[in-house]
């Protein structure tokens, strides 16, 4: 067990201990800490101190654990893995200075938590040590939600939950459905195929499917990272959509159905971001639109588009993170992140619009950018298996990037062309141009940094890359090009600018149907089925007193009811009103009820109880057979 | 840099116009002096991006906002007639 240390688990298990330490200074040096404690334990790993690693597709395989009847394997250490990790904590530390204001501990302790558990998710090397770390990153965010502490909150995180567990039963129906056919558990390639004899795959498929935010199932993402707490939501961006692209990485590379939603998703999340007034929300359908690259670079499958995924997904990691801190400043500043609420804003926070924008550069995809060197590649891919319609939505994609996180969102919350903010904001900022909180700015910087850097210098980052590259981004075709799509993204966008304004409305997603059918459900619980419950129970109730009445003198009762009969006889006969006085006679005859109770002679008892032993008799003869 | 420190605005318009028609010119000189190489026939057509960037964004935003008519609710539309208030 001492051949290696596992960094997903010191950080999981170190999370724990951050409420415990008494000293706030101390406690914040350790919460981070543990991200550098992480990336000291790669730093070990990857310089060949635990062993060395082979090159791809060979692997390190560590911590192997009998378990049952198989072998658990908590650490399968390849190319793949340590660039994933690599990236996870260095954004994992800049995001932790972002949050180093806040003052609940157990948010820092979820974060980590969620951290740690997505780092064990990467590092696994068979199905069942993966479905364990993912369940484990399922319950991690609904806390990140929850400490937000509104009411819509609440709701969010038990949206969150119910998506991520049924994503997580189908991973586990198809684990057990693949073991039964094959006996075997490892994480690896997996086959596919529509039919009976893939249903398991399917499954598996349909789990990742929904942990990626791929479309139809992308509304969780939208619904939920915009309810989280603003330093929260920024970890909920990196971890669970990209430990998704990595197992659909791992085990369905190539396949073709993902290519065609990843490229659709890519276009369609920017339909519905036009109409968003949320900032955080916007950014949420960007990542969703950018998932899309990932999908469909994980469903063309050539080593390029796997290659494009994987560095996609870790620019992404990276720059949008940065996006969701621009716009969590904000909300953290003047407390509403809603387009129709702000402009203004530049004047009074100038150097968080600078730092977001670097991060709307490198989403959009501006070449020297880090969005650039990763995008382009996926495209290109694209472009090299000539599939026109999926280059063209990608393409698309880019322009309608740009337009959005690019020029919409800090438009509408920076400047609206106004050089001063509505009087509501401007009480709540001071009158510097530094009203975002200094640890803030240095997590944005840092990302900041990393964006340009990896877009200057692609080799660092596709040196790491399992596949070799042998693809320089920068040529005068794709660059030229780019740059005129964007010039005249902004000339549309400059025409159009007044539609784009925010508006306070809420945009239907595709959740709607199953948000509609919850309710329907709920619903149908309350009343329908509820109503049918009581009036049962009062038919019921009235059965139980009739014969209860009847009992207290069943002689005089059954006269009454004779005599009610009879009535309601007469009353159908004769003309209305003519019953009036025998009415009145069976009324007082009611009110008396049960008055005396007749004695029984002895001749009567005897005659009732030989008519009881006629009927058993009776029966005893004739309806036992 | 003192012109763009007074007037960033029109700094801004001027680089933004010569951009505009270097990209147009550029375009046109590049395509005829085969410099620019793409992988699909109507990528030749001249101004491709120009026209893709330009039509794409429009489009986006008026078929957005049009779809905007069926689904754009009130900010509370799943909050509204719920009862239970918690």
């Amino acid at each position: 067990m001492t051949d290696w240390i596992h960094p997903g688990l010191v950080i999981f298990l170190g999370a724990f201990l951050i409420p415990w330490i008494k000293w706030r200074r101390v406690r914040l040096a350790y919460f981070l800490l543990l991200p550098l404690v992480g990336l000291a334990l790669l730093f070990l790993t990857s310089s060949g101190y635990f062993g060395q690693i082979p090159a791809w597709p060979g692997a390190l395989h560590k911590w192997q654990i009998p378990f049952l009847d198989y072998s658990l394997e908590l650490g399968r250490i390849d190319k793949m893995t340590m660039v994933f990790a690599y990236i996870y904590l260095i954004a994992a530390f800049c995001m932790n200075l972002y949050a180093f204001g806040v003052k609940n501990n157990w948010e820092h302790v979820a974060a980590m938590i969620y951290l740690g558990s997505s780092l064990g998710a990467i590092f696994a090397g068979d199905l069942f040590t993966l479905f364990f770390w993912l369940e484990i990153m399922s319950w991690a965010p609904v806390f990140l939600i929850w400490f937000r502490g509104t009411r819509k909150a609440m709701g969010a995180a038990i949206r969150y939950v119910l998506w991520h567990h049924f994503s997580g039963a189908c991973i586990l129906a198809g684990v057990v459905i693949h073991l039964y056919h094959t006996g075997s558990i490892e994480l690896t390639r997996l086959p596919w195929g529509w039919g009976g004899e893939y249903l398991g795959y399917n499954l598996m498929l349909l789990g990742f499917i929904i942990n990626s935010a791929t479309t139809p199932f992308h509304s969780w993402l939208s619904d939920t990272y915009s309810e989280a707490t603003p330093s929260g939501s920024i970890y909920m961006t990196a971890f669970t959509t990209k430990t998704a692209i990595y197992c659909l990485i791992r085990t369905f590379p190539g396949v073709e159905l993902l290519m065609w939603l990843g490229a659709i998703q890519a276009v369609f999340a920017l339909f519905l971001a036009v109409l968003e007034n949320d900032g955080r929300r916007l950014c949420s359908y960007h990542i969703i639109s950018q998932i899309g690259y990932m999908v469909a670079g994980v469903g063309i499958g050539t080593e390029m588009a796997i290659n494009g995924a994987i560095s996609h997904a870790l620019c992404h990691i990276i720059y949008n993170a940065l996006l969701y801190m621009g716009a969590g400043c904000v909300l953290v500043v003047v407390g509403t992140a809603k387009f129709h609420e702000l402009g203004g804003l530049y004047k009074y926070m100038p150097v968080s619009f600078w730092l977001y924008m670097v991060g709307g550069f490198s989403i959009s995809g501006f070449p020297l950018f880090n969005g650039f060197i990763s995008k382009v590649m996926t495209i290109e891919a694209a472009e090299l298996i000539h599939n026109a319609p999926i280059y063209l939505l990608l393409e698309g994609a880019t322009v309608g990037t740009f337009l959005h996180t690019g020029l919409k969102l800090p438009w509408n919350m920076w400047l609206q062309g106004k050089d001063e903010p509505p009087p509501n904001i401007r009480a709540k900022l001071k009158d510097s141009a530094f009203n975002t909180p200094i640890h803030m700015l240095i997590g944005m910087s840092i990302l900041a940094f990393l964006c340009i850097f990896m877009g200057v210098y692609p080799k660092i980052l596709y040196d790491q890359l399992p596949f070799p590259v042998e693809f320089i981004p920068f040529t005068t075709t794709r660059v030229f090009s780019i740059m005129q799509m964007f010039i005249f993204t902004f000339l549309g966008f400059w025409f159009l600018r007044r539609l784009v304004t925010g508006y306070p409305t809420y945009t239907l997603d595709t959740d709607w149907p199953f948000r509609m059918a919850g309710r329907k459900l709920i619903w149908f619980c309350e009343e329908p089925l509820m109503g049918f419950a009581r009036l049962m129970d009062r038919k019921v109730m009235e059965v139980v007193d009739l014969i209860v009445w009847i009992s207290k003198n069943p002689v005089a009762a059954f006269e009454i009811k004779r005599k009610e009969m009879l009535l309601s006889g007469q009353r159908l006969l004769s003309r209305p009103g003519s019953a009036g006085l025998c009415n009145q006679a069976l009324e007082e005859e009611k009110r008396k009820y049960p008055g005396e109770l007749p004695g029984l002679t002895l001749g009567a008892s005897i005659i009732f109880i030989l008519f009881s032993f006629l009927l058993y008799l009776a029966l005893y003869l004739f309806a036992i057979p | 840099m003192s012109f763009l420190r007074r007037y960033p605005k029109r700094f801004f318009w001027a680089a933004f116009f010569i951009g505009l028609v270097a990209s147009l010119i550029l375009d046109i000189l590049w395509l005829r002096s085969d410099i620019l190489h793409y992988h699909f026939p109507f990528q030749y057509v001249p101004q491709f991006f120009a026209i893709f960037g330009l039509l794409g964004c429009m489009l986006l935003i008026l078929i957005a906002k049009g779809m905007g008519y069926f689904i754009s609710k009130d900010e509370d539309y799943y909050e509204k007639d719920s009862r239970r208030q918690v």
